[in-house]
């Protein structure tokens, strides 16, 4: 490894150049990766000094595409919308329970009562791979706009539109004068990036482009706050109700969002983060240009986090002094119950020693829960992170100065890997992605690293102080059964073979370097 | 009655669709490769394809988990732009490699997505190699894509490549054995238990039954297809191309019926024609038609209050892939005395079978009343079609949840695909006492204190 640092421009490219069609891929803008285990010091080393690369694996598993990870499941609920998957069948299927997403909420919750959502597929097949379906783009904006008259239309793309070199643009430009919608094409090809992540910056590139308006006044109590579908109802109620308390207000986007919320964005106060690298390139847009302040760290995660973040929405907003009285007054109720979470994690073993938890899914996550676990009592020796790039590095580098060391595992959904760190590791509780393979057959602890669908119920929250107590709280009921896990162990097949567990390497199938 | 103009002469859709309740090819195969227990599918696609489906055929068929081979379990090549460029042959052969050595299974099934047609990567050459690398190990090549159909064309492609690619030669028919096509698992959402039930009836008759889904085994099972005396098809049109090759192959006849029979008539139907096709004894069938119709009809008569008090002859509707409509409709019609009103067929069949289904939904019935019979697969006109109608029960899929009431004043049932909010491990409407389940599944949607 070399001893010569990267500036933090050579780190990440820090312009947003929306002149583009899209953003660049997250291996370019911030030398993203998908594979790595070890220690999270010679991880932010190699990332600093440049020489962290992407390694092939020989054997790999089905994990999300750029398109087919986060973006088909949610775009189609923002509200007054339609979105269209410019793609064969198969790609948007993922969207079918769309008339189903957020109706669990009751509406004495805040959620609206009459809202619809809607998306359709081009529906791409043998003849068009052919011939090209630009008319057939055309047509079906038309035909969104003919039945809903909706605010917005969002073209998403896919493997098979990019891949025959559709002219998305040019359909587009050529139909927007016949649409009263604005167009809002997101290059989310599955092959452009390995990156899941990359569809985050796609989509908020095409959100900048197309959606943002210009601002025509000021609101200086608006907080942006991008929320994506692992923070839940019950989040966005803690946060409304923490920055309500300060009179503030937060404009919630994208999910579930209407289409003015977007248009918005650039007359906010400031823009706050849940998961810093999910938020970057909005963030960074509204920036440039609406000149937005913003901040990525830290995530109201874990009672000091969110006091920190509160404290920094505080300065942008001239409401230090609130905020401060904000944090005394949510402590006295809280902390005591924190403290009661934190003795019974310690008595757990009944021999002094910690509680051992294996958790984070993106890297955000990473950062926000290491140190919340450590409030809890809770002992994170590892923790896994869907990707890594250089958008967090200095968070990272903080992190570990901070807590001490750990190991990372970077991988996206690679269910093997995830099987044997897991099985090796043995910790007390294994937090796992409800779709993580069989890692969680296990004899001791599993739970969930976050809820999916917006869940309503207080239990779930996982953000602000409620979210702290509450989510402790139900990290303690995970320890308390083991059956279905253990059950599940004894009694079906591994998908693995035996050798896989008794070889000491999570990264066993790396490629060897050329 | 009023049958509407079919959408398309043939069963190809060409233009934008909202929501058709199905996937594509690729999802299709894939979905059958995991429904039988004991394959392993191999994607060589990008690598949302699986993750896509797992929410968008495995939870939406019923809400389950991949199992252990899908969703993230699922190897897959992981296509990306280099591969694009520079084909992705290189990468799957390593993965094919990597999997047999990790992974157990009996049969690995690499399954083709949209990039590698698009690239023309030759992967039947890559599966050649591998096979005189290693013969012993049992591996097929789907050569499917996602343009190159739907879901239920993915299920025949499955069958198409086990054909060509894994049963070479003829071998003795085994007296009394029979293979069941036509139930595509997660497609239809009651298939694990449909499977079963199919089978348990047959071997009460004396019949061998190979359901290969929903079936461990899944190796042996596919090897033993050609052996069997007929092939039984449980759908006016899936699963027939599967038949027809296996006739030209293995002279192996088939039949078929228009959906897995739901309750004692259809149930009673099924086994007299399969008993007189292979020679089945009348007495056996008859019997157990007796004894199992006794206890059918005995149980039914412990819905007569809440039948006839509470919601007698009501109008239905029903919105589901054409197995379960037919099968459905039928049973609420001639059994329930319920009255059709509006059927809609969501999986796009073909002309040919769209003759038998409509007279299976009209002559078929009982009743007087005659639904209308609508061939759609956009959510937003099957939704038109359901306004200002008369009917009190929507039979349909979980994307009718939420909108039944408020739009329709309709009580609404999920029995078709997608059903993510009801969650379908061994419930089914098959068989004598079927039923009575799908009796109190609608029931249970109003009973109370009568
Ligand atoms: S349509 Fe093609 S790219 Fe999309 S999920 Fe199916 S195979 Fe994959």
């Amino acid at each position: 490894m070399s001893g010569t640092e990267l500036t933090e421009n050579e780190l990440i490219e820090e312009r947003i150049d929306l002149s583009r069609n899209t953003c660049p891929n997250r291996e370019q803008r911030a030398n993203g990766i998908n594979v790595w285990y070890g220690k999270a010091s010679d991880l932010a080393k190699e990332a600093r000094s440049g020489c962290l690369r992407q390694r092939e694996r020989n054997f790999q598993q089905s994990s999300g595409c750029v398109l087919n990870f986060y973006l088909s499941v949610r775009i189609g609920t923002i509200r007054d919308a339609v979105a269209i998957y410019h793609a064969p069948v198969g790609c948007s299927s993922a969207a079918l329970g769309y008339r189903e997403l957020y109706r669990h909420v009751p509406v004495e919750l805040g959620r609206p009562a009459n809202f619809d959502l809607h998306w359709m597929t081009t529906n791409l097949g043998e003849r068009d791979v052919v011939y090209g379906a630009g008319e057939k783009l055309r047509e079906a904006i038309k035909e969104a706009e003919r039945r809903y008259n909706p605010k917005a239309i969002f073209v998403l793309t896919s493997c098979t539109s990019g891949i025959i070199g559709e002219d998305i643009e040019g359909t587009v430009s050529q139909v927007q004068p016949e649409i009263k919608a604005t167009i809002v094409p997101i290059h989310c090809e599955g092959s452009r990036s390995r990156l899941v992540q990359t569809g985050y910056d796609a989509f908020w590139h095409a959100v900048l482009k197309y959606l943002v308006k210009k601002p025509e006044k000021k609101q200086k109590d608006l907080v942006n706050v991008a929320s994506m579908l692992s923070y839940t109802w019950q989040d966005r109620l803690e946060i409304k109700r923490l920055l309500g308390k300060v009179g503030l207000r937060v404009n919630f986007v994208p999910e579930f969002a209407s289409v003015e919320q977007f248009e918005q964005l650039s007359e906010a106060a400031v823009t706050a983060p849940l998961c810093p690298t999910y938020t970057d390139y909005l963030a960074r847009g509204l920036k440039q240009e609406y000149g937005i302040p913003y901040f990525l760290y830290p995530s109201p995660m874990g009672v000091a986090h969110t006091d920190e973040w509160l404290r920094e929405i505080g300065r942008h907003t001239g409401k230090e002094r609130e905020i401060e009285a904000l944090i005394k007054e949510e402590h006295e109720k809280w902390l005591p119950k924190l403290k009661a979470i934190r003795q019974e994690f310690e008595n757990f073993k009944g021999n002094g020693e910690k509680v051992e938890v294996l958790g984070a899914l993106g890297q955000g996550r990473l950062l926000a829960q290491v140190p919340y676990f450590d409030e809890l009592g809770l002992k994170s020796s590892a923790a896994m992170c869907q990707d890594f790039d250089n958008l967090i590095l200095k968070d990272l580098e903080k992190l570990i100065a901070q807590m001490g060391d750990f190991d990372i595992l970077v991988n996206t959904f690679q269910a093997a890997e995830q099987t044997h760190i897991t099985n090796q590791r043995n910790p007390d509780i294994a937090m796992t992605c409800p779709f993580q393979g069989g890692a969680f057959k296990r004899d001791k602890g599993v739970t969930r690293v976050h809820a999916l669908r917006s869940d309503a119920h207080p239990w779930s929250a996982q953000s602000g102080y409620t979210g702290a107590i509450a989510f402790g709280n139900f990290l303690l009921q995970s320890l308390k059964s083991h059956s279905y896990q253990r059950t599940m162990k004894e009694k079906t097949q591994s998908t693995y073979k035996d050798w896989w567990y008794k070889q000491p390497n999570s990264l066993y199938y790396l490629k060897a370097e050329e | 009655m009023g049958i509407s103009e079919p959408l398309e002469t043939n069963n190809v859709i060409s233009g934008a669709i909202e929501a058709p309740r199905y996937s594509c090819a690729l999802a299709g195969a894939y979905s059958t490769a995991v429904g039988m227990f004991g394959v392993v599918p191999i994607l060589h696609s990008g690598a949302g394809c699986g993750i896509g489906q797992l929410f968008g055929q495995f939870y939406g068929g019923g809400q389950n988990a991949g199992g252990p081979y899908g969703g993230t379990s699922t190897p897959c090549s992981s296509l990306v732009e280099e591969h694009v460029i520079f084909g992705g042959e290189k990468k799957l052969e390593s993965l094919i490699e990597s999997t047999v050595e990790l992974v157990n299974g009996e049969l690995f099934a690499v399954i083709s997505g949209c990039v590698p047609s698009l690239i023309g990567d030759d992967v039947g050459a890559v599966i050649r190699r591998y096979k005189e690398k290693k013969p012993e190990i049992p591996i097929i090549h789907v050569n499917t894509s996602g343009f190159a159909g739907t879901s239920y064309e993915g299920y025949e492609y499955f069958f198409d490549s086990v054909i060509d690619q894994l049963l070479e030669e003829k071998v003795p028919k085994e007296k009394g054995l029979v293979n069941v096509f036509g139930i595509v698992p997660f497609q239809h959402i009651f298939w694990k238990g449909e499977a079963r039930t199919i089978k348990t009836l047959l071997e009460k008759i004396g019949l061998k039954a190979n359901l290969i889904v929903g079936e461990f085994d899944a190796l042996e099972n596919l090897k033993k297809i050609p052996a069997a005396e007929y092939n039984i098809i449980l759908s006016s049109w899936v699963g027939h191309e599967t038949a027809k090759k296996l006739e030209e192959k293995f002279d192996t006849p088939y039949i078929s019926f228009p959906g897995v029979p739901i309750g004692p008539k259809q149930t009673s139907e099924f086994l007299r024609v399969i008993g007189e096709r292979l020679d089945v004894s009348i007495d056996v069938i008859e019997d157990l038609i007796s004894s199992e119709e006794r206890r059918a009809y005995r149980f039914a008569e412990y819905v007569g209050d809440v039948l006839l008090i509470a919601r007698p002859h009501p109008y239905f509707a029903v919105v589901a892939d054409s197995n379960s409509a037919v099968s459905i409709t039928k049973y609420l019609a001639n059994e329930m005395g319920y009255l059709p009103d509006i059927v809609q067929i969501t999986d796009n069949p073909p002309e040919e079978a769209r003759e038998l289904i409509n007279e299976e939904l009209t002559t078929g019935l009982e009743t007087p009343a005659w639904p209308e019979i609508i061939y759609e697969v956009d959510a937003y006109r099957i939704r038109e079609n359901l306004k200002d109608r008369n009917f009190m029960f929507l039979l349909a899929s979980s994307l009718e949840t939420f909108i039944s009431g408020p739009e329709f004043n309709a009580i609404h049932l999920t029995v078709s695909f997608p059903s993510y909010d009801r969650i379908i491990l061994e419930r089914s409407y098959a068989g004598f006492s079927g039923g009575l389940t799908l009796m109190e599944d609608v029931m249970s949607k109003y009973a109370g204190p009568l």
